[in-house]
């Protein structure tokens, strides 16, 4: 890049741009961290948080006998087959779909686009909100699930496990993945709702694909957001017996991949709503 | 005529009998379902599966035309409880795809347009208007369940020798009631949803989530608790213990007799007392939902 490209770069009015992201973010919260918009997104973070809360009374005799080793393991599956796959899946689906076409149905989208913003700063804004939005709630359901499966064992062996061993580090995994997940699942879902009027039927081959991931041979695994994530997961869990395995994505390959997608779709969806018109009869 | 002269009349025409004009609902809505291509293709696709499984039945009874196709007898499966239990689940799924993309457009529309009162303004029931809304899916399922397994039972039994419908009268019994149970459930959940999500997309991806989402925790409960009652979350489980039942009885597939607790199955009574509580649920929000005003404070 010659230094006259840098000098234009340094030009543009990023300190502008930035706030009116952090406006956007901000307004965008606002509207969807309450209740009453995301109904469905809480239900999903805080149904394992119910049953892990019930376990505290109702311990099984078998993780007593299986120990730390055993609770590392059910926390994993947990983690891969109920968050990964499905809650922060569908929670995604909820909110990133929802950022543009959402607007257009209940038709406030021309608002945004009457404001002297331009519309890639919005398509940031909006994202980062989503993701932030996705994050707070289920990275929170994480870390608190993760402490409420450990609690059972006694409080001595939280302490020995999570502050003095490992159990920190596979804390800050599970949530560093579940960030990534919102990132990469965001992004993909973020671009859905700007193609397509009924984003159902993508979001539906989306799903599928994700969920045979496993049955799927090494180099089409490598195709799907759920492969990089599970790349990264602290604990291996033991495969099912028509399980195809893979090795997993190195550290430097899953979380610049996944980044790249982000930026990637990003870009597109920054296109696609330049030339967005609104047509709300349509819908 | 001067608009002034205009005055109200009553309608003199002929009334639509009562019992009929619940079906006025479907007749439009079909109207606009098979104007996609899209849905056109998938219903002509949920349609493959009998046209092959008829076609297995008449390999089966014709020698023939398999020795014309060098196909050994024996690589046909026999055509028993077990092949109809197949095709119903198969069908099942299809009929379930279906409910995904007609069911969530069925009464949001007339909620988001306040269209409610158009309807119950007139000599129609709130009662009506959801079985009216209803039979737009139930036919349409119906089409991909019974009928064409009555069509195979059918078939199988004018080639078969011997008095084989006597004999397996029980199939046809779970064909029906197996598929009765399976489409009522999967209307009155997509009526529900949509009559409580206004966004079609959003309403579709929760009837995925109903069946996913619940699946996925019914095994985070069996796992946590050590124990098979978290398949009560899990509604295609428990219409896989129903249909299981409705075919085969208190009997495996070779005939022995089962402990499903003990084969990591709930009981029969359970599954059929959870899907009943999922249906009285979906009523309660359907009747929470469908009126002709809604003041909001």
């Amino acid at each position: 890049m010659s230094s006259g490209h840098v000098q234009k770069i340094k030009q543009l009015p990023w300190v502008l741009w930035i706030r009116q992201v952090q406006g956007i973010i901000l307004f965008e919260l606002r509207r969807s961290l309450t209740l009453r918009r995301s109904p469905f997104v809480y239900l999903l973070a805080l149904a394992p948080l119910a049953l892990l809360s019930l376990r505290l009374f109702f311990p099984t005799e078998q993780e007593i006998l299986d120990g730390i080793g055993g609770i590392n393991v059910m926390f994993a599956i947990i983690f891969r087959a109920f968050y990964l796959r499905l809650a922060v899946f569908f929670g995604c689906v909820g909110v990133f779909m929802r950022l543009f076409r959402g607007d257009v149905l209940e038709k406030t989208l021309h608002y945004y686009f009457l404001t002297s913003v331009r519309r890639e700063i919005l398509v940031v804004g909006k994202y980062i909100s989503g993701v932030l939005l996705n994050f707070i709630i289920f990275g929170g359901s994480v870390a608190v699930a993760f402490f409420l499966l450990y609690l059972p064992s006694g409080w001595v062996t939280v302490e020995e496990f999570v502050f003095k061993g490992p159990g920190m580090g596979h804390l800050f995994s599970y949530v560093g993945v579940t960030f990534l997940a919102c990132i990469g699942y965001g992004a993909v879902f973020l671009l859905m709702g700007l193609f397509f009027r009924n984003p159902i039927v993508p979001a539906s081959v989306i799903l599928g694909w994700e969920y045979i991931n496993f049955l799927l041979p090494p180099y089409l695994k490598k195709i799907s957001v759920i492969y990089y994530l599970e790349s990264l997961c602290p604990v291996p869990i033991p495969s099912g017996p028509v399980t195809i395995l893979a090795e997993p994505a190195p550290f430097w390959l899953a979380v610049p991949g996944l980044l790249g997608l982000t930026l990637v779709v990003l870009v597109i969806a920054g296109l696609k709503i330049r030339q967005m018109e609104i047509s709300y009869g349509e819908e | 005529m001067a608009v002034y002269k205009h005055s109200y009349r009553r309608y003199e025409g002929d009334l639509t009998a009562r019992w009929q004009r619940l079906l006025v609902l479907p007749r439009y809505a079909y109207r606009g379902v098979f104007q996609s291509r899209f849905f056109l293709i998938f219903f002509v696709i949920c349609l493959i599966v009998p046209l092959g499984a008829a076609l297995l039945i008449y390999l089966r009874h014709n020698i023939g035309a398999l020795d014309l196709m060098n196909i050994p007898d024996d690589a046909i499966l026999p055509i028993n409880a077990t092949f109809f239990e197949w095709v119903i689940q198969i069908q099942g799924s299809f009929a379930f795809l279906l409910t995904v993309f007609v069911g969530p457009g069925l009464v949001s529309p007339d909620l988001v347009n306040n269209a409610l009162p158009l309807y119950l303004s007139r000599p129609f029931s709130r009662t009506e208007y959801v079985v009216g809304k209803m039979s737009v899916l139930m036919i349409l399922q119906s089409c991909v369940t019974w009928v064409p397994l009555c069509v195979l039972f059918l078939l199988q039994a004018s080639l078969a020798e011997g008095n084989w419908i006597s004999a397996n009268t029980r199939i046809l019994v779970a064909i029906l009631l197996g598929s009765a149970v399976w489409i009522l459930l999967l209307s009155l959940l997509a009526m529900a949803i949509s009559a409580w999500v206004r966004w079609k997309a959003i309403a579709g991806a929760l009837m995925f989530g109903v069946f996913l989402v619940g699946a996925g925790f019914g095994e985070t409960v069996s796992a946590l608790f050590n124990t098979k009652w978290g398949s009560l979350f899990n509604i295609s489980s428990m219409m896989q213990v129903i249909w299981e039942w409705l075919f085969f009885g208190g009997a495996s597939e070779t005939g022995e007799t089962v402990n499903r607790l003990a084969a990591g199955q709930v009981p029969v009574w359970s599954a059929c007392l959870a899907l009943v509580v999922i249906g009285l649920c979906c009523l309660f929000l359907l009747s929470r939902r469908i009126r002709a005003y809604e003041v909001v404070r």
